[in-house]
This record gives C-alpha cells, structure tokens and sequence, in this order.
C-alpha cells in the first residue's frame, strides 16, 4: 500500500507541471503588457521608469527563464502578487477557499444521500415505474444548466416567495460562520451545487447494483438462505458503493467547474467569485494562481480517489 | 470504467436475432433507431430547432416582422403575448423581441455544439489512436497530456482564453473543441488497444500495410459507432460550457445573441423582466436534453451491450 500511494504521488509531479505549463502559456499568450497594466491610471509615469519595472520584474528575459524562476517561485509558494490588490494571491485564495467548501462539501453528500438511494431503488424496482421515472427525472435534472437552476431558485424562491435570501453569505448587519443566517444562505447554493451529483448517482449505482445482482457470490448468498435483506445490505450494498466513494473526484471537478457560475449567482464569495472578479479586473496573476489552485485540489482530490479504491478493492493494486 | 463487463440486456440482443439475420450493421441499427419511440421524438424536436435556427432570418423577415437588432421603447419589459407574433415571448429591457433572438441564440448554440463536436472528434480520434497505435513515448505523452487537461478544472480554463482573446462564435467552437477532446481520445485509445491486436490488425500488418493505412482503413472504422454516440452527448455538453462562459460574460459578446448572453441578461433584470429567463433556460435545457436521449438511443441501437455505461459525461 505504501509503495502504491508513493508511486501514486511520483506520478502527480508531470501532472502538476503540466498545469503550470499549460498556465503559464495561456496567460502569456495575453496581448495585453503587463506592466501597462500595473501602471494603469498612473499618468506621470515615463518610458524609462516602465523598462526598469520591466527589468525588475524580469519580463525581458526569455519566457523559458521566466517560466522557470516562476516555476521555483511557486515551489516556495510565492505564486505572486495581485495587480488589483497588491497583496499576494496564495493571501486572497486561502481566504475563499473556505467559503467554497461550505456549500461543496455538503453539496456532494447531498448528492450522495439523494442520489445513491435513487439508485438503488431503480434497480431493485427494475423496469417498473419507479424505475423509469428515476430515469427520467436523473436524464432531466442533467440537462439543466446549473446556471439556470440557480437563477430560478433566485427568481421564485427569493425574489417572488421570498423564502430565500437573494445571495451572499449573510444578511447585512449579521456576520457568523455557524449560525442560522448563514445556513439560510447555504441553501440556495448547496441545492444548485448538488444538482449534478443528484442527476449522475442514480445511473451510476443502477448499473453497479445490477452488475452485482448478476455476480455468482450473489446467487451463492441467496443459495445458502440468507435472508433478502441480509444478501442486499451485506453483499450488493457494500460492493456498489465502491463507485459512489471513488467517484468523488469526478465529481468535485464538476462542481469546482461550476462554482464559477453558482457563484456568480449567488454572489457568495469564494474560489469562482475571486477568479471571476480576477478575470474582470484583468488580474492575470491572481487568475493565473486560482486556476493552478483549483487544478491542484482535483489533482489531489483524484490522487485520493486511486488511493480509496486501492484501499477498498485491492485488486487494482496489481496494474 | 467503459470498458467494465456489462449486464446484456436479454430482450433487445433477443428481439435483434429474431428479425434480421442478414440485415447489415448500420441498416440493423437504423431498423433500431426507427422503432425508438423516445430517440425519434428528440430527433424529430432536435431536428425542428435545427430548421429554426437556419431559417432565422426567413423567419423573422416575414413571420415575425421583426429583427434580432430592433429595439422598441414601448415594448421594454413587455410581457409575453399572443396579439403580436414578435412578443410572444416577451421584450428584454430595450424592448427587443425575445423570440426572434432567441431563434438567432439557437443559431449561434448550435453551430458552437455542432462545431466544436467537429473538432473535439478530429483532434481526439486522431491522438487516441495514434496513441494506441504506436504507444511507446507518444501514449505516454498523450495520457500526460490528458491528465493535465483534466486537472484543470474546465470552466476555468475557458476563462482565461475568454480573458485573453475576443471570442467569436468560430473561435469559441475552436477553443471548446481544442479544450474538450480528452474524453474521446481516452475511449479511441482504448479500443485501439485492444484492436490492434486482433488478427485483421495483424494480417494486414504482414502484407505490408502502413502504418497509416492501417489506423484509416481498420481501426477507424471499428472505433466510428462508439464516436457516433460520443458526439450526441459532446455536442450536448460543449453547448452546456459555450452557455456557461457566455452567461458570466467572457463568451459570445452581446450584440450577438446566444442562449447564455440572453440569460446574463435576464439575471440583471429579474425585478422588471422576470419572464426573460424562461426562453433561453428552457432552450438550453431542451436541446440538451434531446441530444442526451439521440445519445442514448443511439448507443442502444449500434451497440445493445453498452446499454447504461456510455453517457452522462458532463463536461
């Protein structure tokens, strides 16, 4: 097991150095100057004072270079500083980042709790009406952009009932982390950010439950006289959830993704809020460090997804 | 995970060998596609958006009276209404006719999902199975490749290029399809690898076959039905992304009308023009939703196997 985690991790670093490269290539393929957009709005700037901010910056040396004093800038966790905020961007980032995991996380367990018994029933119900319509109602939810979601709780249960707040994270005049305000807030994000997990869980585990169903150890239990109940808990259960934990990565990739436009909506700030006030402002670096900093928590979360199912099936352990 | 064992669904592999043993591949599944119930109904839904949406100008030239451009005072915020064909949906706030652009944000949608679709499956088909072909130190630069696009999270990286560049629909499409291809390369490479070693890959081999000719004339054409189904569901999700980046500002630029434009526009005026949101939401949703049930229902016509494992790859 230790020898699969750490070879598991030696197999991360070309990851992780593409998703700096592939960075650090985009945004210097800005044909806006940088230094123009650092001085902007100051007007007694001369020529000579831009190039030698140029040459302290480093930005007249060739791209590889930069590209590698970048590289070992970042390794000692300088990603550097914001254009619009002058303060450096790992600052503004770990900030947010809590925000976005309060409706996240229990976003995904929503999605489980919902979706992995939606699941189950469909398949044990198979071709029967539940199952159809568990169906229907997981091809439908799919196909509806989160965006849209959001904007229609907005609309009807905040602006029209008023049952909701209309975003942010708490009411003006209130500031608390764990209290009834701001569960009021989650709501509305929590709901919109579990949607995608709700519409994925139940055709994932119907075909794992029915793959199982299927299994000789299936028909061996059943065989012997176990009880129903006994087969489906103890044997079916606990096989089909293999997928449901493992899929997690997926998972928070999609709603990682999503949490640009959620967001946005909600106007709660987190991780996607930053980067998209970021790509407003023109804060390259700023936008620069939240997408390496959302590629490295998929990154990681998928290294933990090889790990628990190299923990649960240890057959994966011999690829 | 595709390429798990799966259940075999009794009653369709029954009722195929029942009926014509000697149709071909393709005849058989499009046979299978026709008495679809569900698939000829997104077909046909699929196929009436794509009619409207080329027909756009006919349409709003002699039908509506009304372009997408036009702005009416009068009609700020109208609510929808039957007395005018133009209203039907409703004007946005300066009075432009909802329908009308709404046919035009189709326009635009579709070309972006039917485009980018294009390129997502050139560039993956051609890397996956090059990359299953010859593997060696081009599939390990492929599979790093595709991990690293993968780690980053999508929407993401869509802002930056929407950041860095003016986006026109063409463009978009490009960078959706340059963006979108790990999917389809990691499914052709597979089957790739398992193709290449069966015994018609190797005949032709030892007669002197190229390279080349060998992934065009043998490999392709088995990995083609897989891609078939693929590119319903890529369609489906590149139209879901182009929406996204469009409805936070950093896609397609108004004027140009597209679903995800026009519901960034509903959103700043959900006070006034509340019903602005329904069109391009449901619009969105709807051509989605076909093209999941086309997906759906054609890998259940091409491969009766694969029922329930391909699909459901959002983004």
């Amino acid at each position: 097991m230790g020898r699969f985690i750490a070879r598991r991790l030696v197999q991360a670093i070309p990851t992780l150095f593409g998703i700096m490269l592939i960075t650090f290539a985009l945004t210097r393929l800005s044909p806006s100057d940088p230094v123009q957009l650092m001085v902007a709005g100051n007007f007694d700037i001369t020529a000579e004072d831009k190039a030698v901010l140029r040459h302290n910056l480093g930005l007249d040396d060739p791209i590889p270079v930069q590209f590698g004093r970048w590289l070992v800038q970042a390794a000692k966790g300088d990603l550097g500083n914001s254009f619009y905020y002058h303060r450096p961007v790992t600052q503004l980032i770990w900030e947010r980042i809590p925000n976005t995991m309060q409706y996240t996380i229990p976003s995904l367990i929503l999605a489980v709790v919902i979706g992995a018994p939606l699941g189950f029933v469909a398949a044990r119900l198979r071709g029967r009406l539940p199952d159809h319509a568990i169906r229907v109602l997981s091809v439908v939810l799919h196909s509806l952009p989160e965006f849209f979601v959001a904007l229609l709780v907005v609309l009807i249960l905040a602006v029209q009932l008023r049952i909701l707040p209309i975003g942010s994270m708490n009411t003006v005049g209130i500031s608390c982390a764990l209290c009834g305000d701001r569960f009021w807030h989650l709501i509305g994000p929590v709901l919109v950010s579990a949607l995608s997990g709700i519409a994925f869980y139940p055709r994932l585990m119907r075909t794992e439950v029915l793959e199982i169903l299927g299994q000789d150890y299936v028909r061996t239990a059943r065989s012997k006289g176990l009880r129903e109940k006994v087969v489906l808990a103890v044997h079916v259960l606990r096989n089909a959830l293999i997928p449901v934990v493992t899929i997690f990565g997926g998972l928070l990739a999609i709603v990682l993704s999503s949490s640009l436009v959620i967001e946005q909506v909600f106007n709660w700030p987190g991780l996607g809020r930053l980067l998209f006030e970021g790509a407003l402002n023109k804060d390259y670096p700023l936008v620069q460090a939240v997408t390496i900093i959302g590629g490295v928590l998929l990154l990681v979360s998928y290294i933990l997804r090889d790990i628990t199912y190299a923990w649960v099936d240890p057959r994966i352990k011999v690829r | 995970m595709a390429q798990r064992v799966l259940t075999i669904d009794r009653r369709a592999l029954d009722a195929a060998s029942a009926r014509r043993s000697t149709a071909g591949f393709w005849s058989d599944a499009l046979w299978r596609v026709r008495h679809d119930p569900t698939t000829m109904v997104a077909l046909a839904l699929f196929f009436t958006m794509v009619v409207l949406a080329v027909g756009a100008d006919a349409l709003s030239d002699n039908f509506f009276h009304w372009s997408f451009a036009k702005q009416d005072l009068l009609n700020t915020y109208a609510r929808p209404t039957l007395d005018d064909p133009a209203m039907w949906l409703g004007g946005d706030h300066i009075g432009r006719s909802q329908v009308v652009r709404l046919l035009y944000g189709a326009r635009v949608s579709l070309f972006i999902g039917v485009f980018g679709m294009i390129v997502t499956l050139t560039v993956g088909l051609m890397i996956g199975i090059s990359a299953g072909y010859f593997r060696g130190w081009l599939d390990d630069f492929v599979v790093w490749l595709v991990s690293t696009l993968n780690s980053i999270p999508r929407l993401y990286l869509l802002l930056i290029v929407g950041l860095l560049f003016k986006l026109d629909p063409l463009s978009l499409a490009v960078f959706l399809g340059l963006l979108g291809w790990t999917g389809i390369c990691n499914l052709a490479r597979g089957q790739t690898f398992a193709l290449r070693e069966r015994d018609f890959v190797v005949a032709a081999r030892t007669i002197g076959a190229t390279p080349l000719r060998i992934m065009f004339r043998h490999i392709f054409p088995n990995v083609l039905p897989l891609m078939i189904v693929l590119a319903a569901i890529d369609v489906a999700g590149i139209i879901l992304a182009e929406s996204a980046i469009s409805y936070i500002g950093f896609g397609i630029q108004p004027p140009v009308p597209s679903w995800g434009n026009m519901l960034n526009n509903a959103s700043t005026f959900l006070y006034k023009g509340p019903h602005l949101i329904y069109g391009p939401g449901i619009a969105i949703a709807l051509t989605v939703l076909c093209l999941y049930l086309i997906g759906d229902g054609l890998r259940d016509a091409l491969d009766p196997r694969l029922r329930g494992s391909v699909g459901g790859g959002r983004r």
